[in-house]
């Protein structure tokens, strides 16, 4: 049974849709992913210049950490720091902003997220312009809305005149299992079973169950129990309610796509890792794992369906021995860096991802090496 | 100060081996799988996908501590088939459904036309920067009530 999938209503930064026919396990899982495993670009580094500001230091760093930027495309992108051949940050791995505010007026002066300039990373034009520059949007690494008039900016900070407020920010890629900074999702709403038909919940009220808990808008999408109907000990929940609503930092659409690749990238691993135990080969001649090839790939648009091919739910699922053994390429496994054709369909692509000595350092060799890192 | 680096919870360190699989030694056809630097969201997937599978007697997965990051997953079959071999036909079955649902996914974002109304920020409207919760006057353009006095200025 293939999942099914009904998107209710669908913003920029903000998709509902039902999920039918999964498990509640799957479910969860997408859920999880979407929330905690997906990088994104927030800021990790402050050095304060000056702050006469009524707020501490570390108020203010923490404010400006919470704050969104633009994280379109980030895996791809961008490099984590700790896998970058830098010595501390550098423009492959780092965005620099900076905000220098002080108020003249005699008036409360709101400093906002407006006042955050991106500026060129001062190593930059040192080493040439690598892919990951190329795939940045021209608004990557921004405070979510800056050039958009009908956002509201977030405010940092309320300054009076005669105060300042200087300071320098290293933005970098993360994921939320870290900081939830770098969380893509504001929330995420789930829900199953919404009249609690598996008693999966129990309500507490004070006289009346039904009067104290009214229905949620979910339940008009299922139909409610009959009152002698038996309580059935086998049913399992099989339709689930979600509404993912993101920070602005990632599109709602590039956040669902990217989750779904996030997971086959976690499962993958897992099937790479354990062929290679079977296999007692050493760890170390292995090359690496998709991952680079999924991050080499554009948004979700064209990249997660090309990565694992138009009819693979057929191949990947009726036969799984068989099928997921060739598709795979065990033979290929620790020959070198060749095994590009298995894993994405434009070989050129994934062929820069894995071999090109341009890409060099892209990922430390241990990273690459266990072929795991997430 | 020698506070271990965030990121190992969820990046193995150099060398470290992503599996260890322990065959049972009472148990036939039984093993415990160590998959390190993953957690519930890979443990629960599987657990629920493996006991799906007809060949496969018992599966389940526990996080063994919080801050240990790594989770252990037993799994016994019927024989057919050893327990990682039917661990990673799991793994490709969900890869597949995953697929699948990536491809109905593609298909519904095709149809809905991005709602661009829906831009962050003007939907909640909690807090403007015209906002002026003392009533103060001063908040935006005012100011006129403290702007002259000298001594309030803390230079």
């Amino acid at each position: 049974m293939d999942p099914i999938v009904r998107i209710r209503e669908y913003q920029r930064d903000r998709v509902n849709f039902v999920l039918e026919n999964v498990d509640l396990a799957f479910a969860n899982s997408l859920r999880r992913v979407m929330m905690a495993d997906l990088p994104t670009v927030a800021i990790d580094l402050v050095e304060i210049e000056t702050n006469t500001t009524v707020l501490p230091d570390e108020f203010i760093s923490h404010r400006l950490g919470m704050i969104p930027l633009v994280s379109t495309n980030c895996d791809a992108a961008m490099r984590y720091t700790r896998d970058c051949n830098c010595l501390e940050n550098c423009a492959f791995c780092s965005i620099v902003l900076t905000l220098n505010v002080t108020c003249t007026d005699a008036v409360t002066m709101d400093v906002t997220s407006n006042h955050l300039e991106i500026q060129p990373h001062p190593n930059e034009g040192t080493e040439e312009a690598g892919e990951e520059q190329v795939r940045r949007s021209d608004t990557f690494g921004m405070p979510v809305g800056k050039k958009e008039a009908d956002v509201d900016p977030i405010l940092i900070c309320k300054i009076r005149k005669g105060q300042e407020l200087k300071l320098r920010c290293v933005a970098k890629k993360g994921i939320a299992k870290e900081h939830a900074k770098w969380s893509p999702c504001s929330a995420v709403a789930f829900e199953y079973d919404p009249h609690n038909k598996l008693r999966h919940t129990s309500y507490w009220y004070e006289t009346d169950e039904k009067a104290e808990w009214p229905l949620g808008q979910n339940a008009r999408e299922e139909e409610p129990p009959r009152e002698d109907e038996p309580f059935d000990f086998n049913a399992k929940p099989n339709k689930f309610y979600f509404d993912v609503e993101t920070d602005g930092s990632l599109g709602a659409q590039e956040v669902v796509m990217k989750g779904i690749a996030e997971l086959q990238k976690k499962l993958a691993s897992l099937v790479l890792a354990l062929r290679r135990v079977r296999n007692g080969e050493n760890e170390m001649d292995v090359p690496t794992s998709g991952d680079q090839t999924f991050g080499d790939q554009p948004v979700a648009g064209s990249g997660g369906e090309a990565t694992w091919g138009s009819g693979p739910a057929s191949s990947w699922g009726s036969s799984p021995g068989s099928g997921g053994g060739s598709s795979w390429g065990n033979n290929n496994y620790g020959s070198g860096g060749n095994t590009t054709g298995t894993w994405g369909s434009s070989p050129q692509g994934s062929a820069n991802a894995w071999s090109s000595p341009s890409n060099a350092g892209w990922g430390s060799p241990s990273a690459q090496a266990n072929g795991w890192n997430v | 100060m020698n506070a271990p680096n965030r990121y190992e919870l969820f990046v193995l360190d150099e060398g470290e081996a992503p599996v260890e699989i322990n065959e049972d030694t009472k148990i036939p056809n039984a093993a415990t799988i160590k998959i390190l630097k993953q957690d519930h969201t890979l443990g629960n997937m599987l657990r629920a996908q493996l006991l799906s599978m007809p060949e496969v007697l018992f599966a389940g997965y526990k996080v063994p501590h919080p801050l240990h990051p790594h989770f252990l997953l037993k799994i016994q079959t019927d024989g057919t088939k050893t327990p990682d071999v039917i661990l990673s036909d799991a793994c490709n079955r969900l890869i597949g459904t995953l697929s699948s649902l990536e491809g109905n996914f593609k298909r519904e974002f095709a149809f809905k036309e991005a709602d661009s109304s829906g831009a962050a920020g003007t939907a909640g409207g909690t807090f403007t920067t015209t906002d002026d919760p003392y009533g103060t006057g001063a908040g935006s353009g005012g100011g006129a009530s403290w702007g002259n006095r000298d001594d309030y200025l803390d230079f």
